[in-house]
């Protein structure tokens, strides 16, 4: 009687408990976390476009902050909205800060509370030494638009006629008369740039659909990573002016703005993070075709 | 000194203990992955629920109809239209608001995506093969900001140079005095004659940017190869199969980027949430005060040691006969 013939190597590794992966993908997390790598950051010629539209901004001038996202999209954007933040402040623009999500109301406003009306780089923040920014006055520095149903129609609202599209008041019911920094505006025309915080649909690719293209509007767009393939061509035609994709591309604003946050803590994970995943892809597909390979000398279809 | 509540560190300590709960569905099904998630949908709809009567029904709808009362018949009657169930007989009025719905929808959304997808990628994707140099002497500010490692600033401080002087070569713009010893610094290390300085700026007109060129016919021809692929009316035989193939390829290779920036998001949600329970994201003497990584612990602890509980159990229980189940 025969021997049994050995498992090959690669049968053996087929049957991998994937659970090691997991295990291995969360060490790849929390390990740069607590002993950072500080791996460079450069910004790509995207983040740079977002960047540069909003440095050549004028004091005094108004942007419209549209913040469509979830609790989800907060890892991504966050960063990225508060950094934008301190750069308008800094430059002293003013803001009209709406949002298309219905479930963005409550974060909205605590974003407002937490980054427009205190100061984000008060004057002696450690490891930052661009210009400070203050904290902004309600319905004087800024105008909390809030919430209002219709997604793509209420967009398309907002370009044509923006005080009607809000009833002529804020989200507080101050009346757009009274706000002196409402003066001269009526539709999104009037405005010298749109931030759109973009977390999905709608969002950055609804407002190039219904305004941008219409009216000829000046954009610049933060999305979660996997929106940057949707959106990426936008930026080749022109029609966005600057993409901000993903947590990495935050980093890099981040480094641009000159003040680190969370997402440059988080750019040594990524980096760390996709290392593991492509490790993985390759020992997979060595793997299998080694074991295809093994099969096929052995006559094995 | 932190003034977080009380509850506010009660509600940290949940956060962290359900996020372990939902990682360890990592390991199996459990009991603790189920509780949490069963209170996720819970509190999801509770959430959804509230968040529409506050923001839409309530100013949409109750607001506009209190000092308008009579207004609720037209919206109660387009409603009751919808509702198809009540009766089948009348079912067929449903499709009136419905039609005025999609209708609405469509012509937005018709006009928008003709202008912003069809009509502006086509024009973008018509343009000349040509990629000519940005001369430095001519550029606008705004086209040598786009040269790489330049900036807006670089950028008017080139224009003031060769207002004074024009430039004789890339070398003579960026060894000029107005330039800091980092922006030369930096510009240097973006020279090349591939895809640097050098690639993209010339001193003078005419010349061309071959890499661009290059870029430009690939693109051209993805775009072409990619388009046959969808293109039904011939059989996908011969010439027309292995370009419909290369429209695969470029259209996998679309895949695969996207497949990437997706990976790129779920690592930031971990990143995300390990970052909230390390404390990395709120002031640091509220962080100080919730304590995450000793919730962490002891969450995990909890878990691990409710699922041995619950493995011995199912163990046990499994060895059991039918006869001692029922005792």
């Amino acid at each position: 009687m025969s021997a049994p013939t050995p498992e090959h190597w690669t049968a053996r590794l087929q049957r991998f408990d994937r659970r090691w992966l997991f295990l291995l993908m969360g060490l790849a997390i929390v390990v740069p976390l607590i002993f950072p790598l500080g791996l460079p950051i450069k910004p790509g010629a995207m983040t740079k476009a977002a960047f540069y539209a909003v440095e050549n901004l004028k004091p005094g001038d108004v942007v419209l902050v549209s913040i469509d996202l979830d609790p989800a999209a907060t890892p991504e954007l966050e960063p990225y909205y508060r950094s934008v933040i301190l750069q308008l402040k800094r430059k002293g623009v003013k803001l009209l800060v709406v949002t298309t999500w219905y479930q963005a109301p409550p974060l909205v406003e605590r974003w407002i509370r937490e980054a427009i009306e205190q100061p984000l780089a008060p004057p002696g923040t450690p490891d930052y030494d661009g210009l400070p920014d203050r904290a902004y006055k309600k319905n004087v520095d800024y105008v909390y638009l809030g919430f209002r149903e219709g997604k793509a129609a209420f967009i398309a609202n907002m370009g044509a006629d923006l005080r009607k599209t809000f009833d002529g008041h804020a989200a507080d019911g101050t009346p757009f008369d009274d706000i002196p920094m409402m003066q001269g505006i009526k539709q999104l025309k009037d405005l010298p740039l749109i931030v759109m915080v973009s977390g999905g649909a709608p969002g950055a690719k609804e407002y190039v659909q219904y305004v941008q293209t219409r009216y000829n509007l000046h954009m610049v767009a933060a999305c979660t990573a996997v929106s940057i393939t949707d959106l990426t061509p936008y930026v080749q035609t022109g029609q966005l002016e600057g993409l901000v994709g993903g947590l990495a591309a935050a980093a890099e604003y981040e480094a641009l703005v000159g003040k680190k946050g969370s997402a440059t803590a988080g750019a040594d994970v990524l980096n760390i993070g996709y290392l593991v995943v492509i490790l993985a892809i390759i020992a997979g597909n060595v793997i299998f075709f080694f074991g295809r390979a093994h099969a096929r000398r052995r006559g094995i279809s | 000194m932190s003034t977080l509540p009380f509850i506010d560190v009660v509600g940290a300590w949940l956060g962290i203990f359900l996020t372990f709960a939902i990682l360890s569905f990592l390991y199996k099904d459990n009991p603790f992955y189920k509780f949490a998630e069963h209170l996720f949908v819970g509190v999801s709809i509770g959430y959804v629920i509230t968040l529409q009567y506050q923001d839409t029904i309530e100013p949409s709808l109750i607001a506009h109809l209190s000092d308008q009362w009579w207004k609720i018949f037209p919206v109660a009657l387009v409603a009751m239209m919808l509702i198809k169930a009540v009766s089948r007989r009348w079912a067929w009025l449903g499709r009136f608001p419905l039609a005025f719905a999609i209708a609405l929808y469509a012509g937005l959304q018709i006009n928008a995506v003709t202008q912003a997808e069809l009509g502006a990628q086509i024009k973008f994707a018509t343009r000349t093969l040509a990629s000519p140099k940005i001369d430095l002497n001519q550029a606008s500010p705004a086209e040598l900001a786009s040269v790489p490692g330049m900036t807006p600033a670089i950028a008017k401080e080139l224009v003031a140079e060769r207002t004074a002087k024009p430039f004789t070569s890339i070398d003579d713009a960026l060894s000029r005095p107005s330039l800091s010893p980092m922006e030369r610094a930096d510009l240097g290390e973006k020279r090349g004659h591939l895809v640097g300085i050098d690639a993209r700026a010339s001193v003078g007109a005419g010349e061309q940017d071959w890499f661009g060129v290059v870029s430009n016919v690939l693109l051209l021809l993805g775009l072409l190869t990619s388009l046959l692929y969808f293109y039904f009316s011939v059989a996908h035989t011969g010439v027309i199969g292995r370009v419909s193939r290369v429209g695969v390829w470029v259209l996998m290779i679309g895949f695969g980027a996207s497949f990437g920036f997706t990976v790129q998001g779920r690592i930031a949600l971990a990143i995300g949430r390990a970052q909230d329970i390390m404390g990395r994201t709120i002031d640091p003497s509220d962080a100080d005060r919730i304590q995450g990584p000793i919730a962490a612990l002891v969450s995990v602890v909890i878990i691990v040691a409710g699922i041995v509980f619950w493995e011995l159990r199912n163990r046990r229980n499994a060895g059991a006969t039918p006869a001692d189940t029922a005792k």
